[in-house]
């Protein structure tokens, strides 16, 4: 028989496996993987990654990510010049998609991302009614979702490949594509054993 | 807590969504299991798992390789016509020299996907002939990593929004690849997003303790 105190219990990350925390080294009893063993840099992975992607987020917007060119003009539009742009031309569903997870999205995981690593460290007065866990599983869900726009803009540029009309990627496109990626790995590295509220 | 040894950890589950502690109980087959306290799903069980398993990694393989091969949409644009397949789009990012965007998109939609369903049908097949413990162990494990990668869900919503866009300026016909990759995406929902991989590893705790039983016995 063995003793154990039930917050001192902590989920794998990567095989979901019940396990018993013993504070350095922690190494799944399952997988063998192992379990946030960067004890001392808790949230400093985390905080890299998510300061490269909040980096890249800002010639994202500052650049175009759609280049046209038609009859020799060359025209590019940034993500918020195109949802400006479905906007006035009537497709407010697209407009709204696109604002949603071009602009929204990224922000609203910044934010969230940004709150739980300063929150887990330095306890902020009355955030104990917050479910954290619930706040970083939403980030997880909403995540992938901003990669809507690259991949809308690799489809218009592989099928507008005419002699007069051309579209292109433009350089948005890549560090558009890079800050969600960086802020993908900002989640995973995140620690959720660290959340001690709702235990 | 008293437990009896490690493995008794088995029994309890950690909800994915808030985090509670929670103990397993059987329950009937074709069945979920809830969080008390947050809704979330914790665990379902799927008396024939295997069979489900191989026969949709079969199926979803299938419809990979024809939602790869035939034209996804084709549009009629002043006058002249053009098509595009995934490979296509991939491809033509590297041409106009976004290699970065390029390799990006590769393995989301495309090497990740494969590498899932690839896995998942060696995987059931293994656990099918109860064979390669350490093999199923790897498999597992390396699943759990690529998993959040695969994004043909939200490619096949691109499409559709980059349909929009287009509509006024040409015509818009939807090739074979785009049903194949929406049938694609639906089986893709069902076994990576549905099926939690804790269930998989309780399965495959289920038959090597059969085995070592068999064995002893």
């Amino acid at each position: 028989m063995i003793e154990v105190d039930e917050d001192k219990l902590i989920r794998c990350p990567v095989c979901a496996a019940v396990n018993i925390d013993r504070g350095k080294a922690n190494s799944c009893r399952r997988c063998g993987s192992g379990i946030y063993q960067h004890r001392r840099f808790s949230t400093e992975k985390s905080w890299a990654y998510l300061i490269t992607a909040m980096i890249a987020y800002i010639p994202a917007n500052l650049y175009p990510m759609l280049v046209s060119t038609q009859f020799g003009a060359t025209e590019g539009s940034t993500i918020l010049g195109g949802v400006v742009l479905l906007w006035e031309h009537g497709s407010y569903p697209i407009a709204l998609i696109i604002f949603v997870a071009s602009i929204m999205i990224p922000v609203v995981k910044f934010l969230i991302l940004i709150y739980l690593l300063i929150s887990v460290k330095y306890p902020i007065g009355k955030d104990k009614k917050v479910n954290k866990h619930k706040l970083y599983y939403l980030t997880e869900i909403i995540g992938p979702w901003s990669m809507i726009d690259v991949f809308v803009v690799a489809i218009l540029a592989a099928l507008i490949h005419l002699a007069n009309i051309e579209i292109v990627a433009g350089t948005a496109a890549t560090a558009f594509a890079l800050s969600v990626f960086f802020t993908l790995l900002a989640a995973h590295a995140f620690d959720e054993t660290l959340i001690k509220e709702n235990k | 807590m008293k437990l009896e040894n490690e493995d008794a950890l088995d029994n309890l589950i950690i909800c994915h969504q808030c985090y509670t502690l929670h103990e397993e109980i059987p329950i009937k087959d074709g069945s979920k299991a809830c969080c008390s306290v947050c809704g979330g799903i914790l665990y379902r069980y799927d008396n024939r798992l295997i069979d489900h398993g191989l026969a949709l990694s079969i199926t979803g393989l299938i419809f990979f390789i024809l939602a790869n091969v035939f034209p996804l949409v084709q549009i009629d644009i002043l006058g002249s016509e053009q098509y595009i397949t995934i490979p296509k789009t991939i491809f033509s990012l590297f041409e106009s020299g976004f290699y970065v965007v390029g390799m990006i998109c590769a393995f989301l939609i495309f090497i990740f996907p494969l590498m899932i369903f690839a896995i998942n049908l060696i995987l059931f097949t293994l656990l099918k002939f109860e064979r390669g413990d350490l093999w199923t162990k790897d498999l597992l494990i390396l699943l759990s990593h690529i998993t959040p990668w695969s994004m043909t869900d939200i490619f096949l919503i691109s499409i559709l929004v980059a349909l929009v866009k287009l509509i006024g300026y040409a015509q818009i016909h939807m090739g074979i690849s785009f049903w194949a990759l929406a049938v694609f995406v639906l089986i893709d929902l069902y076994i990576v997003k549905r099926l939690h991989l804790s269930e998989v590893w309780m399965l495959r705790k289920r038959i090597i303790q059969n085995r070592e039983r068999n064995d002893r016995g």
